[in-house]
């Protein structure tokens, strides 16, 4: 697929073009309130691979119960995992989606898994090292909110959300806002996210066009960031955590969903366009 | 690629537009080009390819905006510092192309509005990608330059490095392209956007508008000057 065919990912979200997402539900309007209502994450633990999570911010309500840096080792050859008991946020946008999702789901359990490499060298290969040491952990939801656009890292990438949707474990991924491929976002295996501007977390949409599926709150998002500050942000990075807050949020009160189910539950509970 | 950024600031109205490219010799982002009132400092500000908006920008190839909320700008702040200018808000896009990710595109404060919108990092993406596409072409240009100038002068010896910087131009005279090759790239892209959406050619339509603008304020630059000669 060239970069030419495809659409901004966001593009079926924006208010005018929301009501082309209008279609006969298989299953109806499901009611939100019993797969939802007394739900608030626990016993769900959410991954999050990004910059860091910033374990004293106080959106992050100190759920931050583990924390690692994935680095290239002496040879630049095979990645490494060593803990980050400093647990640093070297940008305040791992922090960000930490915040969101502990918004949403307050009891659920955080592990982050940072994976900006100091270098240019073997990114692709820190970040998917990354992703495979959350999936061994037993993680229940991954959030995902980068990507790879790296056709080598291709395989790689598909063969780990294959290995995750078997392992039971949801991998929800930020579609990159640039135009074009980017994995592992667009595999069928893996909830995709773009972003909405419509100013609730508890507002979103289905997109039954894939790959880019779900539509979250993504636009002037006020979001913790580093220093224990706070930012206003855009883009779909801050979309994917609210999907991954409300996929925790179904997981701990279902605790026997599968990855498959909870993306129907999403699909079947999201807001009808408008 | 100047070009790209001046024209990205007068589509944004923004305060400052600029470009860090990633110099893998210095394993750092550095700042090589800036437009705009409040761009200037940065050119030549080198940053960690990891840190900041950039650096996160320019390791994940995912695109952000960001705004200060009252009282708490707390992003960039080190490095707007060393530039003179703290903005409020920015927005920043990777600079990427199939051989992997060169660098960043960064807008500053748009004058019109507190905050970036969704389709602020859409056009930001479409300057990111032009840019992309001139400086690997450049690059291009430049490695082919240097391999030939370097083949030939071993071929040749040290004692006749005039005829071989005369093949050397030669050979790379039309490496830039003619006014004709613009034109055909310019028929084709009209021609692919037949397949265009409303959205899309509203986008073209405001690149356009930037473009014709620029033309227009060169033009009236040139008669300005032409009837200050006049006038002497």
């Amino acid at each position: 697929m060239s970069d030419e065919a495809l659409p901004a990912w966001s593009e079926p979200f924006v208010a005018e073009r929301r009501m082309d997402l209008e279609r006969q539900r298989p299953l109806g309007d499901l009611d939100r309130a019993p797969l939802f209502d007394g739900a608030d994450g626990a016993g769900v633990t959410v991954a999050i691979i990004d910059s860091g999570v910033e374990r004293d911010h106080p959106a992050v309500g100190g759920r931050l119960i583990r924390s690692v840096v994935i680095e290239l080792g002496e040879d630049d050859d095979e990645p490494t995992v060593r803990p980050d008991p400093e647990a640093l946020d070297v940008v305040g946008h791992g922090t960000a989606c930490a915040g969101i999702i502990h918004a949403l789901a307050p009891a659920a359990d955080l592990i982050s898994v940072r994976v900006l490499g100091p270098d240019n060298r073997g990114k692709g290969a820190i970040f998917a090292a990354g992703l495979e040491w959350a999936i061994g952990e037993g993680a229940t939801v991954v959030n995902l909110s980068l990507s790879s656009r790296s056709e080598a890292m291709f395989p790689i990438f598909h063969d780990l959300a294959d290995r995750a949707y078997f392992a039971n474990c949801l991998l929800v991924s930020a579609a990159n806002n640039v135009q074009g491929a980017s994995y592992p976002s667009l595999f069928a295996a893996v909830v995709s996210v773009a972003a909405h501007d419509v100013a609730d977390p508890w507002t979103w949409f289905y997109n039954p066009a894939p790959p880019v599926e779900f539509g979250a709150y993504g636009v002037d998002v006020e979001v913790a960031w580093k220093g224990g500050g706070r930012v206003v942000a855009t883009g779909n990075s801050f979309a994917a955590p609210h999907i991954a807050g409300l996929a925790a949020l179904i997981r701990s009160r279902h605790p026997a969903a599968t990855p498959f189910e909870v993306k129907t539950i999403l699909a079947a509970t999201a807001n009808r366009p408008g | 690629m100047r070009s790209i950024v001046e024209a990205t600031v007068t589509l944004f109205d923004a305060e400052a537009a600029s470009i860090a490219l990633y110099e893998s010799a210095l394993d750092q982002l550095v700042f090589a080009v800036a437009a705009g009132e409040q761009g200037q400092g940065v050119i030549g500000l080198a940053i960690a390819p990891d840190q900041g908006i950039a650096g996160y920008v320019f390791t994940t190839g995912q695109a952000l905006a960001l705004s200060e909320v009252e009282r708490d700008a707390r992003f960039g702040r080190g490095a707007a510092e060393a530039t003179g200018y703290v903005p409020r808000s920015i927005v920043a896009v990777p600079l990427i192309d199939e051989q992997g990710t060169m660098g960043v595109l960064e807008v500053l404060d748009k004058r019109s509005s507190a905050t970036f919108s969704l389709r602020d990092i859409e056009l930001a993406g479409v300057f990111a990608r032009q840019a992309t596409v001139a400086i690997r072409a450049s690059r291009v240009e430049r490695d082919t330059v240097t391999l030939l100038r370097t083949s030939l002068a071993s071929l040749a010896g040290s004692d006749d490095q005039a005829t071989v910087e005369r093949v050397v131009q030669l050979a790379t005279a039309d490496l830039d392209g003619d006014d004709d090759d613009r034109l055909w790239a310019i028929v084709d892209r009209v021609a692919r956007l037949r397949q265009a959406d409303p959205g899309e050619l509203e986008l073209l339509a405001e690149i356009l508008e930037v473009v014709a603008r620029r033309a227009e304020r060169r033009a009236e630059q040139r008669r300005r000057s032409g009837r200050a000669r006049a006038a002497r």
